[in-house]
């Protein structure tokens, strides 16, 4: 905005000039502010000032708990019971996906939105179904909008892709502010409330797996599911990065994830490397052929596909 | 015109654009950009944990109808029933057992109700080793053919299992064969596919224009 030259005498001239330029500063300025004030979802104090959730205290992490357990009970109606479930002692996840099995019905998709309180609307989907074309692996020929009146459809596989929980995963790198992390047990998570929206690990993960709340989530009330943790399906802010978690939730009660449950086939399988006697060392073992997206990236994927032969 | 009056004129113009600017913002003169109509729901179907069929054991545990495997009902006791074939050695199936497609194993070799039915005791199964099983213990008659398969399943790596990955905990939920195939024809049946994601500018009147490939 131009200031008016210093004169050494206020005049009528210059006085008109610099009230006429201050008038159009405060009126620019007040038409600038304007979203402001339909701004709903100001941050109150307490979320304000709270702790990294890797320095707070039990009773930290209770008070903010229960502040979660209000909001979303004051936005949705509902009380939820939101638990902060810390990583199991002897356990490292891993997911094995039969290529030979899936037939790309997308049931998981939708079960992973119900499960994790995903926006409806704009659509959040954490599991991306690629059908592919018999005889190759190049995920250029690659199609998700697939929609025939019945899958499988002849001479295609599918292949679901979602977070791969890499062991060395470069979202983890570039997050300039640490908000997330690999925790003990193989998962990589988010804390929403210290992610500043940057979306670097949007463009660091090579397998398009997290997402962005470009607008304010919406979920209608009864389709919330009121069984929540704090690294997990709790409802997210607008502006806050997001992606799969194995199930946070589910997984470390010791449940299978709901992808797993949902799905009609049984091409998904889940459990504890670190068992010998659990399904993925079994399959990790027996099964001749597997593969891990994009190995060459180096990502070290928990995430293993392979094929019944 | 002196270089101060062109300035004042300037600076006159250029109040009076913000002005109106100013104004236009604040009462939304303009209009808004139409916010797109919300997506639709997800039909709740395709979030069922359901399997694709019922088998007899899960029939018994609901307490559901077992009709269909009261074979005395029909078939006289003691008495194995005539097997017709036609021409092509296809096995010709009774107007009674209209439900049952033939269509295990390639060829139609497997045209024999008798290679896992036990001949003389219908409400029985038999497996190739002669081994009598019920129809709840199917999986081991699928077994004496079927068995890499069946190794796979025992260990939890084929099938469907639900409930609890932590076998210290709560017991895993194991489903059998049949919850998924169907014995008389056992290839899995094709579905209805879930929706796809929808399109970033994707509205209910505008379908996205961009190529399906590139959206």
């Amino acid at each position: 905005m131009e200031t008016p030259e210093p004169v050494p005498d206020m005049n009528r001239r210059s006085f008109l000039r610099t009230s006429a330029v201050l008038t159009t500063g405060l009126a620019a300025l007040a038409a600038s502010l304007k979203p402001l004030m339909e701004m709903t979802d100001f941050p109150t104090a307490e979320r304000f000032m709270q702790k990294y959730y890797k320095e707070m205290s039990k009773t930290d992490m209770e008070k903010v708990l229960k502040r979660i357990a209000d909001d979303v009970e004051q936005q949705y109606g509902l009380r939820p019971e939101v638990r902060d479930y810390k990583p199991l002692n002897g356990v490292e996840y891993v997911y094995c996906l039969n290529l030979t099995r899936c037939i790309g019905c997308r049931k998981c998709v939708h079960a992973c939105v119900a499960e994790n309180n995903q926006s409806r609307s704009p659509e959040i989907q954490y599991i991306r179904v690629l059908k592919l074309p018999h005889g190759s692996l190049d995920i250029e020929k690659a199609d998700h909008n697939y929609a025939p009146e019945s899958v499988p459809e002849k001479g295609f596989f599918y292949m679901p892709v979602q977070c791969q929980q890499c062991k060395n995963p470069p979202c983890v790198k570039v997050c300039p502010v640490h908000a997330t992390w690999q925790e003990t047990d193989g998962i990589t998570v988010i804390d929403y409330d210290w992610c500043i929206g940057c979306r670097y690990c949007e463009a660091a993960c090579p397998y398009w797996a997290r997402r962005f709340n470009f607008t304010k989530p919406s979920i209608p009330k009864e389709r919330i599911n009121p069984n929540m943790s704090y690294l997990g399906n709790r409802p997210r802010r607008q502006g806050v990065m997001e992606k799969c978690h194995f199930c946070i939730q589910r997984t470390r009660q010791g449940k299978y994830p709901a992808c797993l449950e949902v799905c009609p086939t049984g091409a998904r399988k889940f459990g504890n490397i670190l068992d010998p006697s659990s399904e993925v060392s079994h399959i990790l073992r027996t099964k001749r052929v597997f593969i891990q997206l994009k190995e060459e990236m180096g990502t070290n994927p928990r995430f293993f596909y392979y094929f019944d032969v | 015109m002196t270089s101060s009056s062109k300035k004042d004129l300037t600076l006159a113009a250029l109040a009076a654009v913000f002005l109106i600017l100013a104004a236009v913002f604040l009462t939304d003169a303009l209009g808004r950009p139409k916010l797109p109509a919300p997506l639709p729901l997800v039909d709740t179907n395709f979030l069922s944990t359901a399997t694709v069929r019922r088998s007899y054991a899960d029939l018994v545990k609901a307490k559901d109808d077992l009709s269909d495997f009261d074979c005395y009902t029909c078939h006289e006791k003691g008495k194995a029933p005539p097997l017709r074939y036609d021409s092509r050695q296809n096995l010709i199936v009774a107007k009674e057992h209209a439900d049952v497609v033939m269509g295990h194993g390639s060829h139609g070799r497997n045209n024999n109700c008798f290679n896992c039915h036990n001949e003389t005791n219908l409400e029985l199964l038999q497996s190739r080793d002669g081994r009598q099983l019920r129809f709840s213990d199917s999986p081991q008659l699928c077994g004496s053919c079927h068995g890499p398969t069946y190794r796979d399943w025992e260990t939890g790596v084929h099938g469907r299992t639900g409930g609890y990955w932590n076998r210290t905990g709560e017991p895993t939920d194991r489903k059998a064969c049949v919850n998924c195939h169907d014995p008389h024809s056992p290839h899995f049946p094709g579905r209805h596919p879930a929706p796809g994601p929808h399109g970033l500018h994707e509205t209910a009147d505008a379908p996205s224009t961009q190529p399906e490939t590139h959206r």
